[in-house]
């Protein structure tokens, strides 16, 4: 179990890290490094980013035909960043 | 009269509803919760001659306040209508979803814990004892698979258990956890005489501490004004929701120590992904990566290359054909030297738009773009930008007009004006399919050199551009970092992309040839006259500018080209195809006088290699498109900052050109 701001300031800092990485530094396991996340999302502290090209009405939520593959956004990995 | 009414709480996909349609079977009801949306699903079932009813709570992550599947679910505990709560935890994820038992401790109404999906966790090797769990909560704890028919007796048995005992969690470790926390204990005490039925003074505190709405607006209504006072300003001070919940993780790995063994060995990095996340290897592995994908782009294209050539050896027959049945000579160079050609063109683009999009929508596809968007995403923060960025970067990859509108989900506005300033440098779909072809036509096997040249051009482009351009746009404390959970890779799905690399060319190819057609007839009207083409507009004015145009490497047809580019890159293309055509028009009379039948050697014998490169890296490195820079009008909301970059992307594409020139003339 590691302190939860510490993990917050990490998120911070203006890298990009994987939840491998994370765990890696925060000396703890990745499960542990994804519920806090899990944890954080729901109380607003960070969140999920969506990306679309914004040119079509159809890729609000993410997939976009004409911009990528079908479910081309699953397999972009997921992002989150935090709410300032 | 039913003998008890079982509440089954556990978060989205805990396994909830196949219990309870397991338990109920035909007898459960299904309707809405009184002025909500949430499904409200109710049943009963026998079990020893005793009728039970079983409510099946809303699936929601906590006991919070946050949404309305909580609220519901918070209520309906609270009310009394339930005399046990089944509190439902995945088993192969303990650490994760026993936050829900964690969140319910320090409600009095009884419960016990079921662990479901223990043939999940079985599978992943780990072994849990709950007869370890169950002493440390206090309360009935078993180990369930709700798909496992044999398991129900037991689930019964337990069920019955928790009832007759009035079993009640045993908190008392956690909240050895919350005294650690600043102003717990005085809150705590504060709120000992709350009066909030079925809620102990804990679980009020620790609500107040992640200032929880609705609890929050019950304390005020039951407290004096100077215990909300005193309560609002230990809350203020408190870490919130932050603490208490590092206090749940502290105290749900406190309960499973001991209870769980696993077999597994740690999941480590693939090897592919050893080097992509490498912090030196990993920006040449990605880099190798996509000019790889822009060479091997070449395969699926060369073959419809082949059907341009073929297209374009109609190009002769037809004016003979033409010029048999008395058309008049405008119209047949209309036919031929417009129509024809441009359509020559526009195949040969295609072959490379059909090329890139294969090979880069397959990178997606088996996950590799995710590891490429995560190495810029690192490199994006020494810009000044944010990993978001790196989406709207890939995506001008396709087109600059949504890199442009990509650029929307960056909230930050020096930081969006900077994505999309560098966005602009990114090559678009019209030029990956511009750039190969006319790289083939003058440059043959090297062609694949040059794409290299681009990329790494590119990249210093954008590099230098973000220097150039962050001073004043980003601020450091903007700067915030990212998270990314990288996928597995995975075989591609041949059909889906397949679908989507055909829909794109078609589109591609209706849009295309319409803007080199429309280009194309307005230049070769404007170069056309029939007392020779010396003296037609376009000629004379060409010639006057030449000698400034000279200067960046192109010679005026080539300049013009470049121009036209502005509007949209293919105009280049249509601008080429009506200079440099055929039959009564510019180029034939310089080439010795000789008909030359093949489009692509009127090119190579008008202009040099030096000055090919000069217009390919101008053509580039121009700004994108008309629409793109619309749009980034759009997005920016700045005349200023729009002219600045449309300004700035001119000058420097004619300095490339004018470099790509000059290292031309030292080659050949």
């Amino acid at each position: 179990m590691i302190e939860m701001d510490e993990l917050l300031r990490l998120l911070q800092d203006g890298n990009t890290r994987t939840i491998e990485q994370l765990a890696a530094e925060l000396q703890t396991t990745e499960a542990d490094v994804r519920r806090q996340l899990e944890f954080l999302e729901h109380i607003g502290a960070i969140r999920r980013v969506y990306n679309s090209c914004g040119t079509c009405k159809s890729c609000s939520g993410g997939a976009c035909k004409s911009c990528m593959p079908q479910n081309a956004e699953l397999n972009m990995g997921e992002l989150w960043e935090v709410v300032k | 009269m039913s003998a008890a009414t079982i509440a089954l709480l556990g978060q989205p996909n805990s396994g909830k509803s196949t219990l309870f349609n397991a338990l109920t079977g035909l007898r459960q009801h299904v309707g809405n919760w009184p002025g909500k949306t949430v499904e409200k699903k109710e049943g009963s079932f026998s079990w020893q001659g005793q009728d039970y009813e079983v409510a099946d709570l809303p699936g929601s992550y906590s006991m919070s306040a946050n949404s309305d599947e909580e609220v519901i679910t918070r209520d309906f505990i609270s009310s009394g209508k339930a005399d046990v709560v089944c509190i439902l935890a995945d088993s192969s994820q303990l650490e994760r979803s026993l936050f829900m038992l964690a969140d319910y401790a320090g409600i009095s109404v009884p419960c016990f814990l079921i662990l479901n999906m223990a043939d999940v966790a079985k599978e992943q090797g780990k072994r849990i004892d709950p007869k370890v769990i169950e002493e440390k909560l206090g309360i009935p704890v078993m180990l369930f698979s709700a798909t496992d028919t044999k398991a129900y007796e037991t689930f019964y048995q337990t069920m019955e258990r928790a009832i007759r005992e009035k079993s009640q969690l045993n908190v008392k470790a956690l909240e050895q956890e919350y005294e650690k926390l600043d102003g717990y204990s005085e809150l705590c005490a504060e709120l000992s005489d709350a009066d909030l039925a079925g809620f102990t003074p804990m679980w009020l505190t620790v609500k107040a501490m992640e200032q929880d709405k609705v609890v929050t607006a019950k304390l005020r209504n039951t407290l004096s004004s100077d215990a909300i006072r005193t309560m609002e300003t230990l809350v203020k001070q408190s870490q919130g929701a932050i603490g208490t919940g590092g206090c749940k993780f502290a105290w749900i790995d406190g309960i499973l120590d001991g209870a769980v063994t696993e077999t597994k060995t740690k999941a480590t990095l693939g090897k592919l992904d050893r080097i992509y996340t490498h912090k030196f290897w990993g920006k040449p592995a990605v880099v190798l990566t996509v000019l790889l994908g822009l060479l091997a782009s070449f395969i699926p294209a060369l073959p419809i290359m082949g059907i341009g050539a073929a297209w374009a050896m109609l190009k002769e027959p037809a004016r003979a054909g033409l010029t048999a049945i008395h058309c008049p000579d405008i119209v047949s160079g209309l036919i031929c030297d417009v129509g024809i050609q441009s359509i020559y063109y526009v195949i040969n683009m295609l072959g490379f738009v059909f090329g890139v999009t294969l090979v880069f929508g397959l990178l997606e596809e088996i996950g590799i773009m995710a590891r490429i968007s995560y190495v810029f995403d690192n490199t994006m923060g020494k810009l000044g930008l944010q990993g978001k960025s790196v989406m709207p970067f890939l995506v001008s990859f396709g087109c600059t007009m949504g890199g442009a509108a990509g650029a929307r989900v960056i909230d930050n506005w020096g930081q969006k004006v900077l994505t999309i300033a560098l966005a602009w440098a990114v090559p678009c779909g019209a030029a990956w399919a511009i750039i190969p072809m006319l790289s083939t036509v003058f440059f043959g096997a090297w062609a694949p050199v040059i794409i290299v040249a681009i990329l790494l051009t590119m990249l210093l482009h954008m590099w230098i551009t973000a220097k150039i351009f962050s001073r004043g746009l980003v601020k450091q404390e903007d700067r915030c970092g990212m998270i990314m959970e990288l996928p597995p890779y995975h075989k591609p799905k041949w059909g889906a992309l397949l679908r989507y690399v055909f829909g794109r060319t078609k589109d591609t190819f209706f849009r295309v040839l319409k803007v080199v057609l429309l280009v194309s007839v307005v230049f070769w009207l404007l170069s056309y006259s029939t007392s020779g083409v010396e003296s037609s507009f376009l000629y004379k004015i060409g010639v006057a500018i030449e000698p400034f145009t000279k200067l960046f490497g192109m010679p005026w047809q080539l300049f013009v080209a470049f121009i036209a580019s502005s509007f949209g890159k293919e105009g280049a293309v249509g601008v080429i195809g009506a200079l440099y055509s055929t039959g009564g028009s510019l180029y034939d009379i310089t080439a010795n006088g000789a008909a030359i039948e093949d489009i692509n050697q009127i090119l190579l014998a008008n202009v040099t290699r030096p000055e090919a490169l000069a217009f390919i890296f101008a053509i580039t490195f121009n700004l994108p498109c008309i629409v793109a820079l619309a749009a980034t009008y759009q997005e920016i909301h700045s005349v200023k900052w729009t002219a600045k970059i449309a300004a700035y992307y001119t000058v420097t594409a004619l300095i490339l050109a004018c470099i790509a020139y000059h290292i031309g003339l030292l080659i050949w």
